[in-house]
């Protein structure tokens, strides 16, 4: 459901309580009582979970990660200019989605990956407002990234299985896919965000979303 | 009753004022805020119109205590 018909929605109730708080009289009756119930129970709950969804939603989109300060050096290696940098070529190349770029590669796509995504998204809050949040390049994650992830999407594509430095050694396909080869970490797509390392030459795309 | 409704409207529509406050504020903190201000909110206003219902005082019907007149 869109932001605005939540919203609606959550005034629209409001305003139905708020008549029947002004004129209680109204609940007398059978049919008042029906619609007591109505306006105290359905709609409040129904509300909020309509809140609740649309906020987890929201929650997944690139633009509310890069509402937090401490992610802007983040949403800016985005647009590197600069095809060796694995999240930029990503986003610029819609190899996810652009306004879900953040949660695409660090959700976890194993069972309840969501559900600890938002986990981690409410640990994320409370260092950020009530801890002492790092320095954006010293920001780490809180385990090695799982080929998992990649597979999500590389996995049977042409380019990756046909792929000429995944096919060099007949060993290294079988170790991606196995998870013993890390993508990112074993100099082949080690380049990703770099922040704090990008130096002077460095150069941004103006383009996208 | 009456006093009652009115003690878990407003609590209702607190927490839907709040609710909607954090759907237009575009900032993490608003779902935190959603769920722990408002959802707290709305949550006991809610439970307290359930309890209401269970323990309201009996109001005899028309027809409660009525003996058929043969």
């Amino acid at each position: 459901m869109p932001t605005i018909a939540v919203v609606i929605l959550v005034l629209f109730s409001a305003a139905l309580a708020g008549v029947i708080v002004v004129r209680p009289a109204i609940t007398a009756s059978r049919a008042g009582k029906i619609v007591a119930f109505g306006v105290f129970f359905f709609l409040p709950v129904f509300s909020l979970l309509a809140g609740m969804e649309n906020e987890m939603r929201r929650s997944e989109s690139t633009a509310f990660c890069l509402s937090c300060h401490i992610m802007e050096p983040y949403g800016k290696s985005l647009h590197i200019d600069d095809p060796s940098y694995l999240a930029g070529a990503h986003y610029q190349n819609h190899r996810v989605p652009a306004d879900q770029a953040c949660y695409t590669c660090h959700t976890d796509y194993a069972m309840f990956g969501t559900f600890r995504a938002k986990l981690g998204g409410l640990r994320h809050l409370y260092i950020y407002y009530l801890g002492k949040p790092p320095l954006p390049q010293d920001i780490k994650l809180y385990k090695p990234f799982n080929n998992r992830e990649c597979l999500h999407c590389h996995l049977g594509a042409r380019s990756f299985e046909q792929g000429a430095t995944h096919n060099a050694d007949p060993a290294t396909l079988p170790a991606i896919k196995a998870g013993t080869l890390s993508c990112i970490s074993s100099g082949c797509h080690d380049v990703v965000h770099n922040v704090g390392r990008w130096g002077d030459k460095v150069k941004f795309w103006d383009g996208g979303s | 009753m009456g006093k009652r409704l009115r003690v878990l409207g407003v609590l209702v529509i607190l927490g839907l004022l709040v609710e909607a406050l954090c759907l237009v504020w575009s900032k993490p903190i608003a779902f935190v805020v959603l769920v722990g201000v408002g959802g707290a909110l709305i949550g006991l206003g809610v439970l307290f119109f359930l309890y209401s219902l269970v323990f309201a005082p009996h109001q005899p019907t028309e027809t409660s205590g009525v003996v058929p007149d043969n």
